[in-house]
């Protein structure tokens, strides 16, 4: 019998965990990680459809976020920040003022000279925005895009640089944004993970890059983002084994579901009920992720606008799949370009790279332009930093790692189109107007979703800890629409 | 039903309190602050403040934390008002400014700050979005009239033994740990749960205490012994607090179980996974090429101490400083890998000073975190806001490992597999010493044999010679198998700077000399330099060190590994902002247990595997689930489901597969193709092993930090960046589809239906008995017979008609095939055999 002690108990905790993760109410890390906690306790839906209550904060403007990460760290000085004093002072040593004491990667105790920029600039769209002709179809689309030049990181080296740009701290062991976003919002695809994630091929030497990127840190693991492959199994385990029809799987997991329930009734476990749904997603996914690689139903004009071919595992192909992901309720979808770490010869790596990506990256915009969808996807585009202005000659004439200055654009849910914002110096070295820091990126992310950084945090370590860490950062107001 | 109060607070509103026995004054609440607040608005006033003692750590320091310390903090350089809320000292001492007066509220400055009309005074300010409920002011209120006790840390106390409680129902159990547990139970009017049936506690011991599960047989022993139909074997301590002449025959029989699971070798492999997590134990480097690091004998030491339960003081010893031990042996210089664990980047570019001041503070909050249970990663870059650390100590406390040497892979730690991390030495492990002695004895004899018969005229030494030159050959082959390791290697201490802001490009911060935080005496070494001998033994010392505390975060490991959660459900953060002990004095009596038993790591483990609270039933009644969802006041055992490495070492017991050597290098199960493609500097393939090594435990599978097995990934094993104390516990699609379809468990299916098929009789009900018998203990009932018959029939009907598909899924894995067996049948049963794999209840200890 319950006491009407246990019921306001019961209420009350209700009401406790209905404030979790936003600001007072955070709830403690080890009842996140309870072992043994019924999922009814949890207070949240077990397939993470349902997202936090009280979220979001607002209205969004955008349901979802296509993340387009060009590894490596592109040369913000060869696609959107043109420097002209730079291509004046163009062999000549760099000016120790702007270097002295910094954080710098492979040039060290190198001579440091000026490396004017190694391509044309022109403007392009209705407000004349400043775009190189390494991208000539980034050019189309001036009007659609909110070119960022002011953008400052932390870490020099690619690895924990992009563990900054992911997670907003060098520390291993935190949430990607993508997970911070389906923990918040929940997953609103019935039969696929909240948080996608994939790789193409071609470009430069690539650089690694950790499955830490994608990883649910502190949060629940279900929120951790879930890799696509385009060769092989498109997700692990996807496929049955050999020698098994999917009429037999439907059998097994049938089988499963009821030995399952039939052991539920003696011992009453709630975790039962999560398992028999998970086994249900898993056996919807085994439908759902081969349909959803399968793009033999997309018109040859849409290849051809993308310039994908099936399966060949390429940005472009990524970039389709990228479309049907977020036509599908995918709330966080992460493209990882590698190969654009110039060290050494920029303008033919360039050439690769801008040849792999910009063509497919328009597409994706117009495409979802021509659907409706731009209205509410966020499409962020940048590597983990920029680079120097300096000169490094690893096999050609090249740029070394730089973070204090780079270029990223954003584009569509809320963002005003045709815009530039921020602006480095004259040897575009350091961020100079309207500094933009990572925190403000992803306080400008979450706001466009409708979350209010301010308030959307985990208890961690003792610390109320949000995507946007504990120091200030702002909304970037001025590129919202 | 009695009606149970609350709370102290409203009572004051309230005309007439009820007098209730003051055992119920704060039942439940201990365990969740937060919680007990959000009650505080709802609960009916029932009971009269005079006669209820504010808790000051219970009830006042969330408050004081969650609304004043931000500013008013242990910070002095951010400080507001030259006053700190989280110290007594500061807010008690001030005579002239009467912050708090004891006894006295209304004379207090803070109660006036807090209850004040006037904006410009109110605190906390408006603008800061803080306010105090009426009802917090009011606890505050009745804080300082009886008196504004103000203890010190719970955790940063001394442990003490305190009295065994007395209990109502003592006939339950006599042991001290039940006492505490039934105690709180009976304040809470609760009841323990009943015991747990014998096979499911045989089940739960085995997986607790050596990650695998009990064979039919092992099950029928103990149920034959405890019923007393086995001769018993001498039980080797009878220390577990009870004079072992005095219990029943199922106590003895229970006792024998759990010391013989103890003594098990598997019990170090148990242990280590869990030790592997909190060191961060990994085959790689971690950072952008993810590069091999030579480290596995390491693993072998972590799982041979624990088998042979060095004293857990000695076991930090080795591991921190093993190297500065007089003499210091073979074992001592492997287990001082412990210090090299920490993730190296070898890419291109990195800058040595700064990554020397990652590699620092790495290690800083690892240490931190292992022993200390204390979140000092916080102080790279400013004091601790909450506990008593500050900057000064985290540089301090890095200086102590100024002497690892450790740069010289920025020169030669190249793209190689592996890398190189030196210093490294090749190290023969314990076992594998012990293997060459064993060896060289059978050589010997052998040789001394062949002598003796050289001597007898006709006689045949054809069969000893051959003998003699395996034995030769094995023991050649065992002397040159020492493995290289990654080790600790003492060299001139580089210079250690407090760096402003964590900013390693700044060189404008104090030197500083090793030393241990200022918060907490004990190391007073003045004549020499301190050493990393020094600080460990300051950990575990303790009347001149930290030992109390050790041992309180150790206890509390060990309660979570038998109970499913810990005293203190956070198990890495002792510190304020984290969670109180749900039984204060229990933790207490366990932690001067576990020091005065000299760190006995197994005498804690036998300790609490005997109390009668770990053998409770984990059935979870309804009105249990309403009154305690986080079950922490322990009326019931946990049940939840295995660790990856168990999930996958139960399925392949389960099919006979398994393979049980022990130690050695890192194992490479199947895995999935290309998953490596990520990685560069250099390019990987992965090879899986095609040998035994296939079968062996899932502690030995290879490490990659950065893309770890994907099935153990699915079942949340923690990629081993940092220290993780308590995994998650997720319930994926992704971990459905990896024990549905990953070729371990296919395979793993497919050689368990040739057992089922060679072994478990003729009929369908007999398979189906011998099959359940040994992947959950128990015969099937009706309804799960029924199920299982189903699908084989409607399976064998299938691959009859696709003999091509029958072929395909038997041929899953390199597992030999038997040769006698139906392929139709051998299909139709792997398929019953997976169902029986994927089942709840395969994967849950309960």
């Amino acid at each position: 019998m319950l006491t009407p002690d246990d019921l306001s108990r019961h209420v009350n905790r209700r009401t406790f965990l209905s404030g979790m993760g936003v600001g007072l109410g955070s709830v403690a890390l080890s009842s996140l990680l309870a072992r043994d906690l019924p999922a009814a306790a949890s207070g949240e839906d077990t397939t993470a459809k349902i997202g936090l209550p009280g979220l979001p904060h607002f209205a969004p403007k955008a349901k979802r976020v296509i993340f387009l990460c060009m590894a490596g760290g592109p040369s913000h000085l060869e696609t959107f920040d043109y420097k002209p004093a730079l291509a004046k002072s163009d062999g000549k040593p760099m000016p120790a003022s702007f270097t002295k004491g910094q954080p710098i990667a492979q040039l060290q105790g190198k001579e440091l000279k000026c490396l004017g920029p190694m391509t044309k600039f022109k403007k392009y769209g209705a407000n004349g925005q400043e775009i190189s002709d390494f991208l000539p179809w980034h050019a189309k689309m001036a009007d659609d895009i909110c070119i960022i030049r002011s953008m400052v990181t932390d870490q020099i080296n690619h690895d924990p640089a992009h563990t900054f740009m992911n997670t907003g701290s060098a520390t291993s062991g935190r949430p990607s944004m993508g997970s911070w976003i389906n923990y918040g919002l929940g997953n609103e695809s019935e039969d696929l993970p909240g948080f996608v994630v994939m790789t193409s091929v071609g470009g430069r030497n690539p650089q690694p890059i950790a499955s830490r990127q994608w990883s649910a840190g502190f949060l629940p693991s279900r929120f951790q983002g879930v890799e696509f492959n385009s060769s092989g199994d498109p997700v692990h385990y996807v496929r049955n084994p050999r020698g098994v029809s999917r009429e037999q799987q439907r059998e097994l997991v049938d089988t499963i579901k009821q030995l399952n329930r039939h052991r539920n009734e003696s011992v009453g476990n709630s975790e039962i009920d999560t398992r028999i749904a998970s086994y249900e997603m898993a056996f919807r996914m085994q439908a759902s992720v081969p349909e959803l690689m399968d793009v033999s139903n997309e018109p040859a004009k849409v290849m051809e606008m993308y310039g994908a071919k099936p399966g060949d595992g390429s940005y472009a192909s990524n970039c389709l799949l990228a479309r049907r992901l977020a036509e599908r309720d995918v709330r966080f979808i992460h493209l990882y370009h590698r190969g654009w770490d110039h060290h050494g010869g920029l303008v033919q790596y360039m050439n690769t790279c801008c040849g792999l990506t910009d063509k497919p990256t328009w597409a994706l915009i117009t495409d979802l332009k021509q659907r409706g969808m731009l209205d509410d996807t966020l499409v962020i585009w940048g590597g983990e930093f920029g680079r120097t202005p300096m000169f490094q000659g690893k096999g050609g004439a090249g740029r070394d790692h730089h973070i204090k200055g780079f270029s990223m654009w954003m584009a569509g849910g809320g963002i005003k189109g045709g815009m530039t914002f921020g602006a480095t110096d004259d040897f575009g070295y350091n961020a100079a107007e309207d500094v933009v820091n990572i925190r403000d990126l992803h306080a400008t992310m979450l706001h466009l979703l409708g979350i209010d950084y301010s308030k959307f945090n985990v208890k961690f370590l003792g610390l109320d800890l949000g995507l946007t860490g504990v120091l200030p950062c702002r909304v970037l107001e001025s590129i919202l629409a | 039903m009695m009606a149970k109060s609350r709370v102290a607070v409203s009572c004051l509103l309230f005309s007439h309190p009820m007098r209730i026995p003051a055992r119920n004054v704060f039942p439940m609440r201990h365990w969740c602050i937060l919680f007990a607040l959000a009650l505080v608005a709802a609960t009916p006033p029932l009971a009269n403040a005079d006669t209820q003692q504010v808790d000051f750590e219970r009830d006042i320091r969330p408050i004081l934390f969650a609304n004043c310390v931000g500013c008013h903090g242990s910070d002095q350089d951010e400080r507001e008002g030259e006053l700190s809320l989280d110290r007594a000292d500061d807010a008690l001492s001030d005579a002239d400014r009467r912050i708090i007066v004891p006894g006295k509220p209304d004379e207090s400055d803070l109660m006036v700050r807090i209850t004040t009309d006037d904006e410009d005074e109110l605190m906390p300010p408006p603008d800061s979005k803080k306010k105090l409920s009426a009802e917090e002011i009011e606890l505050l209120r009745i804080w300082i009239k009886q008196g504004a006790t103000w203890p010190e840390h719970w955790a940063y106390r001394p442990p003490e033994r305190h009295p065994v409680p007395i209990v109502e129902d003592s006939e339950w159990s006599p042991r001290w740990i039940d006492r505490f547990i039934l105690a709180r139970l009976e304040n809470e009017g609760l009841r323990p749960s009943p015991d747990t049936d014998p096979v499911t506690l045989v089940r739960r011991l085995h997986f607790d205490l050596i990650g695998l599960p009990p064979t039919p047989e092992q099950i029928d022993h103990f149920i034959a012994d405890a019923a007393g139909r086995v001769s018993n074997e001498p039980s080797t301590t009878g220390d577990a607090g009870n004079p072992v002449a005095d219990l029943p025959q199922f106590e003895r029989a229970y006792e024998r179980l759990v010391d013989r699971l103890l003594a098990s070798k598997h019990y170090g492999e148990r242990m280590a996974i869990y030790w592997l997590d909190l060191v961060r134990y990994a085959d790689t480097v971690g950072y952008h090429g993810d590069q091999d690091q030579s480290i596995s004998p390491y693993r072998d030491y972590v799982i041979e101490s624990f088998n042979d339960n060095i004293s857990f003081d000695r076991f930090t010893r080795e591991q921190l400083a093993g190297d500065l031990l007089p003499g210091s042996s073979n074992d001592q210089r492997i287990a001082t890998g412990y210090n090299r664990l920490l993730q190296t980047s070898h890419e291109g570019g990195v800058q040595a000073k700064e990554y020397l001041a990652i590699y620092a503070a790495d290690r800083l909050r690892n240490l931190s975190s292992v022993w200390m249970a204390a979140s000092l990663g916080c102080c790279q870059c400013h004091n601790h806001k909450y506990d008593p650390f500050t900057m000064k100590d985290f540089y301090s406390l890095i200086a102590f490992f100024a002497d690892v040497d450790e740069d010289r892979h920025f020169s030669n730690g190249g793209n190689s597999l592996p890398t190189r991390r030196d210093p490294e030495a090749k190290l023969l492990t314990k076992t594998e010493r012990a293997r060459i002695a064993q060896l060289e004895a059978q050589v010997a004899e052998t040789e001394k044999e062949l002598l003796r018969l050289k001597k007898e005229p006709g006689a045949d030494t054809a069969e000893l010679k051959k003998k003699f030159d395996r034995w030769s050959h094995l023991l050649k082959e065992a002397r040159s198998g020492a493995r290289l390791t990654m080790i600790t290697k003492a060299i001139q201490p580089r210079q250690i700077r407090v760096l402003p802001r964590g900013n390693w490009l700044d060189d404008s911060g104090p030197i500083v000399q090793p030393a241990v935080p200022e918060f907490f005496a004990g190391l007073d070494i003045t004549d020499r330099q301190p050493t990393r001998l020094d600080l460990a033994n300051w950990l575990t010392d303790q009347s001149n060190g930290i030992g109390g505390l050790t041992a309180r975060v150790f206890v509390n490991r060990f309660w979570y590994l038998l109970l499913g959660n810990g005293i203190v459900p956070m198990l890495d953060d002792f510190g304020k902002q984290g969670e109180l002990p749900t039984h204060r004095e229990l933790l207490d009596n366990l932690a001067v247990e576990f020091i005065e038993s000299r760190w006995d790591v197994k005498h804690m483990m036998k300790l609490i595997a005997m109390s009668r609270t770990y053998r409770q039933s984990s059935l979870e009644p309804a009105s249990l689930h309403l009154r305690d969802p986080y079950n922490r006041l322990v009326a019931r055992q946990s049940r939840f489901r295995f660790p990856a490495e168990t999930v996958r070492d139960n399925a392949l017991v389960i099919s006979g597969l398994l393979v049980t050597e022990q130690g050695g290098t890192s194992v490479r199960p199947y895995q999935p193709a290309g998953y490596y493609r990520h990685l560069n500097f250099p390019k990987r393939t992965y090879q899986h092993d095609v040998d035994q090594r296939q079968w062996r435990r899932g502690v030995y599978v290879h490490w990659q930090r950065q893309f770890l097995h994907p099935m153990l990934k699915a079942f949340d094993a923690p990629t081993r960046e940092e220290c993780v104390a308590r995994r998650p516990q997720s319930n994926t699609p992704l971990a459905a589809l990896a024990l549905l379809n990953d070729p371990s468990f296919v395979e793993a299916a497919r050689v368990f239906a040739e057992r089922i098929l060679c072994d478990g009789g003729e009929s369908t009900d007999a398979r189906l008995a011998f099959a359940f018998r040994h992947a959950v203990s128990r015969v099937p009932d009706a309804r799960e017979n029924d199920l299982l018959s189903k699908l084989l029939a409607s399976s064998r009907k299938r691959y009859e008609s696709d003999t091509k598909a029958a072929g395909e899924l038997i041929s899953t894995g390199q597992a030999p095939r038997a040769e006698n067996v139906d392929p139709i049948e051998l299909a139709a049963w792997t398929t019953v055999a997976r169902a029986i794999l994927n089942m709840n209840q395969t994967i849950t200890r309960n």
